[in-house]
């Protein structure tokens, strides 16, 4: 029910029950770009309720989505679709939905995976699938960390060899450990320097703060809500000065973006 | 036909059972009695009737007519026999009718059915007697009846009447008695079992303070019942504590909701509330997303996931990650983890648990207060310990903090979930650590476990 009023707010349309719903005109909102804007997801979900909820949602933000409500029926269709990511609820009638995945990967179906599992963080074939690239989520979650990992999926940062990124003004040294923005150098602890490397390699993509803390600190578990915002204050702070303008924006509630300025 | 309950008891049946051994041990001492009295008897008769045969077969012919009449007439009791018959078996004098066939002349005395004739009333009778011959021919017979031994049969067989059908009849009573007493206790307890079965956990088994088998096993089942209701009201109890850390949040969200929809005029004001109805859901989320992973912990009884883990890069990276966190708080946090130990462990749980510990430190420390990460090692057990100088722990709530939901009373108003220790305590049940948190002048939580070898 409370998923219910939130959709209703944000206007997403009243019924979704066809298995195929097409791009909604609603207008692309943070981090979405023209890439994922024609991205096509392949739901497999037994719960229709909950389905409808991540359709809705999914396609406000600009996707195609393709929905299974069984595993087989799953199957098929990430054998023959054309689906780029794929969201398996592990819970499925009669199977778990780490078996789906495990056929696909095996008739050579390399889409990325996000698992939506009830529990499993001490669960070692979970940990397994995290270490081969894919990445799950733990029921109950927002929505928006949801969004916010589909797209990180599908925009896996390319494997440059490059040992200098840049973000409009911001220059990161790889090899030298160094950052600059522009001809200001910027004087960087550790673990805000791998922070920033990995906003970096990730611009303009909302990143939750879940996300950052399994990336940046490579820990899985829930911290506590502040102590990301707290580490991410630090980094603004020698980031962005007074008289520049700000290129780490916090999303309110969902995370954080780094962006070019304009 | 159904006989009552109570016969089929234990009870009842070793009292018939101990009844019937004491009636066989009474007949037997009677059988006994009787064997011997009558043993006793009948050698004195035999010793008397062949006395007196032999004096009156000694006589000469025409006195032993005598001599028997004599010893017939003088018999008060009316137990003596004799005969003298004729060569050709011919009765001459006596009161036995005929010499009886049976009977061996010139032997031991010996049981022999024969006729008494007395006053022209005959009479079959069982006596023993003896037969002599006689020099000119004939046969005298001297017989007595066993009235002593008749009577002492009849005494015991009144005896027996009068005692051992009275004391069977006790011992039944005695055994209906015992058995219907167990039976009654049985059905009392069943009552109550019932009612405890039923959900009144405050129900107690009877005990009369009688000390005996019974009273004993019923004072240990209200032991075990008074242990089993804590249990149920501790565990009853978080429910309530989910209940009510539950509510807050989302009677707030009801609030926010409520107001937007009567109240807010433009779609900022909506917003603004929904956020705020947001961040009371998100709340409620966290504190079930915390119970189901404590109890995922709890239940988690895989142990392949362990590899040796390096404690000191665990301790140097909760540090890295909290020092921030202290210093925006304005409370000094110092790391200290030179021992390098590892143990075998869950890296990212490991993590988590120290990191509640800094955590609940940071957070219980006032301003220019003091936390301490330390990494030591005692003999061969690695501890991690944290130290703060907060308000500390009372030492009767020491225990308690570990429990879910719990939260010292001081620290009721602050935000929290209330789970944080919980968590930690689970962690280091499944690794096989030890938790300790005691109070000093602040507080000191240790996390103790076993170092891997090398």
């Amino acid at each position: 029910m409370m998923l219910e009023t939130v959709t209703a707010l944000t206007g997403a349309p009243a019924s979704l029950d066809q298995g195929e719903v097409h791009t909604s005109q609603t207008e692309p909102q943070a981090g979405s770009d023209e890439r994922t804007l024609m991205s096509r997801v392949l739901l497999i979900e037994d719960d229709a309720e909950t389905a409808r909820e991540i359709m809705a949602e999914l396609v406000d933000r600009g996707f195609e989505v393709d929905w299974a409500a069984t595993g087989i029926e799953g199957l098929d269709k990430a054998r023959t679709g054309e689906a780029d990511v794929m969201i398996v609820d592990r819970l499925l009638p009669g199977v778990d939905g780490l078996t789906i995945i495990e056929a696909a990967r095996q008739e050579r179906v390399s889409k990325p995976v996000l698992v939506l599992s009830a529990l499993g963080a001490v669960d070692d074939r979970i940990r397994g699938l995290r270490a081969g690239g894919d990445d799950y989520l733990t029921k109950p979650f927002a929505i928006q960390e949801l969004i916010a990992r589909i797209e990180a999926l599908l925009r896996r940062p390319s494997e440059n060899r490059d040992t200098v990124l840049r973000v409009g003004p911001l220059e990161l040294d790889l090899l030298s450990r160094t950052a600059k923005r522009g001809e200001r150098t910027i004087d960087l602890l550790p673990r805000e320097f791998r922070l920033l490397e990995y906003m970096m390699r990730r611009k303009d993509q909302m990143l939750t703060r879940a996300m950052l803390f399994e990336e940046v600190w490579n820990y899985k578990f829930v911290p506590r809500s502040n102590l990301v915002d707290v580490h991410m204050g630090r980094l603004r702070r020698k980031v962005d000065a007074p008289n520049e303008e700000p290129m780490i924006h916090s999303i309110r509630r969902e995370g954080f973006v780094l962006r070019a300025p304009a | 036909m159904r006989l009552p309950e109570f016969t089929r008891s234990t009870t009842f049946r070793w009292t018939l059972a101990v009844s019937g051994a004491f009636i066989l041990c009474i007949l037997l001492m009677f059988g006994f009695i009787l064997a011997e009295a009558y043993r006793n008897l009948t050698a004195d008769v035999d010793a008397l009737i062949s006395e007196v045969a032999n004096s009156i077969a000694s006589r000469e012919p025409e006195q032993r007519i005598l001599g028997l009449d004599y010893y017939l007439r003088a018999d008060p009791l009316r137990v003596k026999l004799g005969g003298l018959f004729a060569a050709d078996g011919r009765r001459i004098a006596g009161n036995i009718e005929t010499l009886p066939a049976s009977l061996r002349v010139d032997a031991s005395a010996q049981l022999v059915s024969l006729v008494k004739m007395n006053d022209g009333v005959r009479e079959q009778l069982a006596v023993r007697a003896v037969a002599r011959g006689l020099p000119e021919g004939g046969t005298l017979v001297i017989g007595r009846s066993d009235y002593e031994f008749t009577w002492i049969a009849h005494i015991v067989e009144r005896a027996l009447a009068v005692g051992l059908i009275p004391a069977l009849g006790l011992s039944l009573a005695v055994g209906v008695f015992l058995s219907l007493r167990a039976q009654r206790r049985i059905e009392e307890v069943n009552s109550k079992i019932q009612r405890i079965v039923a959900g009144e956990l405050r129900e107690r088994l009877p005990e009369r303070g009688t000390d005996d088998p019974f009273d004993k096993l019923a004072a240990l089942v209200n032991g075990m019942l008074g242990e089993i209701e804590v249990l149920v009201r501790r565990l009853a109890g978080v429910g309530d504590d989910i209940a009510h850390d539950l509510r807050t949040p989302l009677t707030r969200v009801r609030v926010s909701l409520e107001r937007a929809r009567q109240k807010a005029g433009n779609l900022d004001e909506l917003r603004t509330s929904v956020d705020q109805a947001l961040v009371g859901l998100d709340q409620s989320l966290a504190i079930i997303t915390a119970l189901l992973r404590i109890s995922e912990i709890e239940h988690s009884r895989r142990m392949d996931c362990f590899r040796n883990v390096a404690l000191g890069d665990l301790v140097r990276e909760v540090g890295d990650l909290y020092e921030p966190i202290a210093e925006d708080k304005n409370v000094d946090f110092a790391v200290r983890a030179e021992a390098d130990t590892t143990v075998h462990g869950d890296r990212d749980l490991l993590f988590e648990a120290i990191a509640n510990l800094v955590d609940n430190a940071v957070k219980f420390t006032p301003q220019g207060g003091r936390v301490e990460l330390s990494l030591l090692r005692k003999g061969n057990e690695a501890v991690v310990r944290v130290c703060d100088t907060g308000p500390g722990i009372p030492a009767d709530e020491s225990e308690l903090v570990t429990r879910r939901f719990y939260r010292s009373d001081k620290s009721r108003s602050d935000p929290g979930l209330g789970l944080g220790l919980s968590l930690v305590s689970a962690i280091a049940k499944l690794h096989g650590f030890s938790l300790k948190i005691s109070g000093g002048p602040g507080c000191v939580a240790e996390l103790a476990g076993l170092s891997a070898a090398a």
